[in-house]
């Protein structure tokens, strides 16, 4: 992953406008970091791209049902009297794609692409969320932790996030998703397998989150307003939540957000790879399988989830990129 | 240097041990705490529906019964000393390393992976020097040009590069460049020692799929880190010395903004060992990625253990080499 | 029979048109393989005829085999390649048309001679046939071959004819009991004779030493169990280079010591290349191209070369899309689905059309009546029961309702349902059949396993299908031998079930049916026991024990560069013994 941010919280404190326009001294406020950093985020037009577009796929995810309902027929649903029965290609041209099929339809059984596709977000988007969401518990506390109190602890922790980067990640999930049961915890067939492969997936991230985190931590804890408030009697837990926490803020985020993009492809690899989520639910990753076996019959069929992949997680990073060079101007274009 | 290579060599199979600790713990040890029995787990070692004698005497062989520290001892026993299985029918001798032993296609887990290792060392070595080489290139030459057409358009594709799946850019390029326009010869593995030539042109197109989503990342990255060491003061001073600018480039500022590439990459490739289980389904290679998959979708748990150890032996070569190469250029390094 | 010809007439559009056109275009066959031979030359010819050696043929499979051992290996497939290194007692002639569906002597001089009540067989051995390290063939070692066998323990994937039907009393096997003596169902008063004794009488004994490898010798001292496999002795025409690597394969070269007066195999590639493991896309592309000669499955080709192919006039004439003699079906496992009425509904909510157009459509197939084929001897139409053989059916959502009622279980339930993940065809059958139980509430769980474990380890477990609620699953089936007997034994009989690669997957102990197979040892008018294979077929599907799917046809491609190629009517594919690339 890219150098890590260096967050300065005491540079942010320079207001020379103010002082030039005369403004009005009750507005003269210290623009904290988080301000600073929307500011500059708002102007970068690539970045704020790139956000609108995530915002649009949460919403496409959250409201699939109704989309699916106003614009598409049911995802499992299948239309094969529209499909070629010798060949498997949709009878009508440009794959079948026409007012009442947004996208076409899938080679073989007819379903319709587009409720496919909005479907399979709900399955990207939650596993990436999720999954990140836990390496970022894990990943955070365990990397403050590490950081600030040093030691034998930073010791145990560091050499722990050394052997967990060390694993094949996929590898290992693959093995995961194969030797557990079909039932367990109550939990069973899909909804399991969704569970394992988002809690496989962000219990195997979070060090890439611990390491940013600990590096931060140990920068953060020689500052001179931690030793100030030291200095005043504050306690560690109060110096972990006052000082340190906040302005981790920024570079979790940073991370969290490519955190995501990546455990999207991860669920789209083991998708790809058959361990992921079990037919008939659709995810982006198993159709683009499905689609190298028809290429030949349905050549928009590679095309269309590779792109929603893509479009996907290219937002997500150009608006993790935003939003790192907003917090941190050195590495801006 | 000796002390400090010896030092980093303990850590390493430390390390190693406990990956491997780890790995017995949830292969065995998870499905005992999921509620499955030692017969379960017997018949899902055997890879196949046992008898009942089978299942007994994979029990006792292996010694499920036994409490897990024990068997992870005969596990790590057997991979130092050798094992010899008994199938009913003859006594098959497995060798020091013996990572195990498959019922399913009746033949020894480490014989499996010697076979396919040339294959994935092949997929990365080419793919990591092409990336390397090309990344870095790319990501110097933007960050010179900063704000150029350039620096924009290879930080674009850059992001394109990394923000596509490697099996979709992998079929695309597959249908086309193979199939549609014949191009290159269809993706297979030919020995090097046989042909070099064939060895390279099969394997050029997932080198340079790989490559693309690497490079990508490499370019940004050395990009990110050149522009933070050209922005420090020595480099001024260096500048302001009269150093013809060459020279500022390529003996500080490179030098300075290479090395978390390096430690980066040293990673990479350790992981990529594992890693390339994608690229290996994608163009239908079948090295130790399409092994371990092999494994899990077989139920043959030896394959994906000895495997999954194996792998993680990659990563774990590969930090100690770039720890000690680090040791070697930086006396600071050493004396920590 | 002219039936093939007509058969394809009929069928609609597409297939008709381009057997029109491809007959008035010609295109006879070219024996250095300029033009193709034109469409479907290959079923009742021999194309590109040729006796030169040389070249490297190269055969491929998507996943792998099911055993090199001869006497382990069940797949059609497997019993066809085995032929290229294993000379049985009997085989089949290397002819196409229906002589190929004939036993023949192989190692034996002649067929079997039996004795009056069809309860002794004798075979005598042919003189001075080598294994590929000079030793001579005898009669123990053809005793020893069907004697190891008898040990499902160790030998899982084979067929069981003969632990079921030699009188060897509780004989369990070489590997418990070294001594071959005792084992008294084979007995060699000579060294180049060979004496079956049966249990009981059976007719068709030839057919059933004919169609399966385990009769190819297999020297004791040399046998390590399942692991045989790995480097079987050959006795034919090709020998193993090394060993044979699962998952990867392995390399054949010409063997020295078979005997060249061998009628139904010929030695003329100078090297053999098995190639397992190949991604079923690649393997096509690359047969396409003629970079592999032939795709062992010999199922036929994917959707995507389906699709190349048929839109090629160029490709087409070196296609063929002949009736393969397989079946499609779907059993369904009666222990998971007790209730008769449940298993009804299973079959009511069955959408036929969309397993049809997973096969291909007209060039899939055409969808079934009975379980038997139409080739089989003696077979009938039979009546649709819980479902129509008819084009566009797509199940009766109500009957399913009414069924499920009728089960106790108006809500539907919930089961496994299996196939084989290389397959892709089945995938697709498996999904149709998940959305379509799925209207009316039978819930289907997928699981998709390789081919090569599918029916020694999962679908062919009954332990396996117990534990995990393994209702149905995609299965296919050719008859060991043409009759009635040779196809719906090992299917219905409950003598034979077996703990691993069994094929009555139904579990079907049905007292009617066995009864009636009892009856059939002892009928010694053919037109009679096909009359009871005819009811026992019958019943098979009135009592709702399987769903019938699609007689196959296979669209298979060879490209120009493979010489005498046909199809083996016994085998349903290309014969690979006598093929050659010059």
């Amino acid at each position: 992953m890219a150098a890590p941010i260096e967050v300065s919280g005491s540079d942010a404190e320079a207001q020379p406008e103010a002082v030039l326009s005369g403004v009005d001294r009750k507005k003269i406020q210290g623009r904290s970091l988080g301000q600073i950093a929307w500011m500059r985020l708002k102007r970068d037009k690539v970045a704020l791209t790139g956000g609108v577009t995530v915002i649009l796929l949460i919403l496409m995810a959250i409201f699939a049902p109704v989309i699916v309902k106003l614009f598409g027929h049911p995802p499992n649903e299948f239309h094969q009297e529209l499909i070629d029965p010798t060949l498997g290609g949709p009878l009508e041209p440009r794959g079948g794609m026409s007012k009442e099929f947004l996208l076409g339809l899938e080679p073989g059984n007819g379903r319709d692409l587009f409720s496919r596709i909005v479907y399979g977000a709900r399955v990207s988007l939650l596993v990436g969320f999720l999954a990140t969401l836990i390496a970022m518990v894990i990943g955070t506390t365990l990397g403050v932790v590490a950081g600030y109190f040093g030691g034998w602890v930073d010791w145990v922790i560091a050499r722990t996030m050394d052997v967990f980067l060390a694993f094949p990640l996929v590898m290992f999930a693959i093995a995961v998703v194969g030797v557990l049961p079909d039932s367990w915890l109550g939990l069973e067939g899909n909804g399991l397998r969704m569970a394992i492969v988002i809690f496989v997936i962000g219990f195997f991230s979070w060090p890439y989150m611990g390491r940013i985190v600990r590096g931060q931590t140990i920068s953060l804890r020689e500052r001179e307003f931690v030793d100030a408030a030291r200095s005043m009697g504050a306690r560690s837990p109060s110096i972990l939540f006052r000082e340190i926490l906040p302005n981790l803020v920024a570079p979790v985020l940073v991370y969290a957000t490519l955190l995501i993009l990546t455990n999207i492809l991860f669920e789209a690899a083991l998708s790809f790879l058959g361990v992921g989520i079990n037919p008939p639910t659709p995810a982006w990753g198993s159709m683009l399988t499905q689609a190298i076996r028809s290429y030949q019959i349905a050549p928009y069929f590679v095309i269309i989830p590779g792109v929603a992949i893509f479009v996907t997680v290219m937002a997500f990073n150009l608006f993790g990129d935003g939003l790192r060079d907003a917090l941190d101007p050195r590495t801006g274009r | 240097m000796i002390a400090f290579f010896i030092r980093r060599l303990v850590g390493g199979v430390v390390m190693l041990l406990v990956i491997s600790a780890v790995t017995f713990l949830i292969f065995f040890g998870l499905p005992r705490a999921a509620g499955q029995s030692t017969d379960q787990l017997a018949a899902r070692f055997a890879g196949k529906s046992p008898t009942a004698e089978t299942i007994t005497a994979i029990k006792e062989r292996f010694g499920f019964d036994d409490p897990l520290a024990v068997q992870y001892g005969n596990f790590l026993k057997s991979i130092v000393a050798g094992d010899t299985y008994d199938t009913g029918v003859e006594k098959i001798d497995c060798p020091a390393p013996c990572l195990g032993y498959s019922f399913r296609t009746n033949q020894s887990v480490t014989e499996q992976i010697v076979d396919r290792f040339p294959i994935t060392l092949s997929l990365v070595v080419g793919a990591a020097i092409i990336w390397l080489l090309a990344g870095v290139s790319i990501g110097v030459l933007s960050a010179l040009k900063r704000g150029s057409l350039f620096d924009r358009a290879a930080m674009i594709v850059a992001l394109a590069g990394v923000s596509l799946p490697i099996f979709f850019t992998g079929l695309l390029s597959l249908t086309f460049v193979v199939h549609a326009w014949e191009l290159l010869p269809p993706v297979s593995y030919h020995s090097f020692m046989d042909n070099p030539f064939k060895w390279a042109s099969a394997l050029i197109l997932p080198w340079v799929t790989l490559a693309f989503l690497y490079a990508a990342m490499y370019a940004r990255l050395t990009r990110a880190g050149m522009l933070e060491t050209m922005g420090e003061d020595y480099i001024r001073t260096a500048r302001a010395k009269g150093l013809p600018e060459r020279t500022v480039i390529t003996r500080h500022a490179l030098r300075a903004s290479l090395t978390p590439v390096l430690t980066i990459f040293g990673l990479d490739v350790g992981l990529l060992f594992g890693g390339a289980i994608l690229t290996e389904q994608t163009f239908s290679l079948k090295g130790l990625g399409n092994l371990a998959l092999e494994g899990v979708i077989g139920s043959d748990l030896p394959v994906v253990l000895g495997t999954v150890v194996t792998l993680s032996l990659a990563v774990i070569v590969m930090n100690l080499v770039v720890d000690v190469m680090y040791g070697i250029l930086d006396p600071r390094v050493r004396l920590s | 029979m002219r039936v093939r010809p007509k058969l394809m007439a009929l069928s609609s559009g597409l297939v008709a048109l381009s057997l029109g056109l491809a007959a008035c275009g010609g295109g006879g066959d070219d024996g250095d393989g300029g033009d193709g031979a034109g469409y479907n030359a290959a079923i009742e010819n021999i194309v590109n005829p040729s006796d030169k050696k040389g070249g490297t043929l190269r055969m491929a499979i998507s996943s792998d085999i099911d055993s090199t051992d001869p006497g382990n290996m069940y797949y059609a497939w497997s019993t066809n390649f085995v032929r290229l290194y294993s000379r049985m007692l009997l085989t089949y002639p290397a002819k196409p048309g229906d002589e190929g569906r004939k036993p023949a002597p192989d190692l034996a001089e002649d067929l079997g001679t039996p004795s009056d009540d069809y309860k002794t067989w004798t075979y005598k051995l042919k003189r001075g046939q080598k294994y590929e390290d000079g030793t001579e063939i005898k009669a123990a070692d053809i005793k020893y071959a069907v004697a190891r066998t008898f040990d499902r323990s160790v030998l899982r994937s084979g067929p069981s004819y003969f632990a079921d039907m030699l009188d060897a009393g509780d004989y369990e096997g070489p590997y418990k009991d070294k001594n071959l003596d005792n084992f008294k169902g084979v007995t060699t008063p000579d060294d180049y004779t060979v004496v079956f004794h049966l249990k009981r009488p059976f007719p068709e004994f030839n057919e059933l030493v004919n169609f399966s490898g385990q009769t190819a010798p297999v020297p004791q001292d040399k046998d390590k169990g399942e692991r045989y496999g790995l480097h079987p002795v050959s006795s034919g025409p090709y020998k193993w280079e090394g060993d044979y690597t699962p998952g990867k394969g392995g390399t054949l070269v010409p063997n020295d010591q078979w005997d060249p007066s061998d009628p139904h195999r010929k030695q003329l590639p100078a090297k053999i290349e098995m190639i397992a493991g190949l991604n079923a896309e690649e393997l096509d592309n690359q047969l396409l191209k003629g970079d592999i000669h032939v795709d062992l499955a010999g199922s036929g080709v994917q959707d995507n070369a389906r699709k190349t192919i048929l839109t090629d006039d160029k490709l087409k004439e070196q296609a063929d899309n002949p009736v393969g003699g397989f079946h499609w079906y779907l059993p369904i496992n009666s222990e998971v689905v007790p209730n008769v009425e449940c298993r009804k509904a299973m079959i009511w909510a069955a959408d036929r059309d969309a397993i049809w157009r997973a096969y291909g459509g007209d060039v899939g197939g055409d969808l079934a009546t009975s379980i038997m084929p139409p080739d089989v001897d003696g077979r009938e139409k039979g009546t649709d029961y819980y479902t129509k053989a008819e084009k566009g059916y797509k199940g009766d959502v109500n009957k399913a309702k009414e069924a499920l009622q009728a089960c106790g279980k108006p809500e539907g339930f919930e089961v496994t349902m299996l196939y084989r993940s290389d397959r892709p065809k089945e995938q697709a059958v498996a999904v149709a059949l998940q959305q379509s139980m799925g209207r009316v509430g039978i819930k289907l769980n997928l699981k998709g396993y390789p081919a090569n474990t599918y029916v020694t380890d999962q679908f062919g477990s009954p332990e396996f299908n117990k534990k995990n609620n393994v209702a149905i699953g995609t299965f296919g089936w050719l008859s060991d031998w043409p009759t009635g007997y040779g196809y719906l034994w090992a299917l219905t009989s409950s003598d034979a079930i077996l703990p691993a690669g069994n094929i009555n997957i139904s579990m079907m102990k049905d007292k009617q049916i066995d009864d009636w197979w009892d009856q059939a040892y002892e009928t010694e008018d053919p037109a009679e026991r096909a009359k009871l294979y005819n009811q026992i077929d019958d019943r098979f599907r009135s009592e709702a024990y399987v769903l019938p799917g699609v007689y196959a046809k296979s669209l298979m491609f060879r490209p120009d560069s493979l010489k005498n190629v046909f199809f083996h009517k016994a085998f349903g594919m290309y014969n690979y013994s006598t093929l050659g690339v010059e």
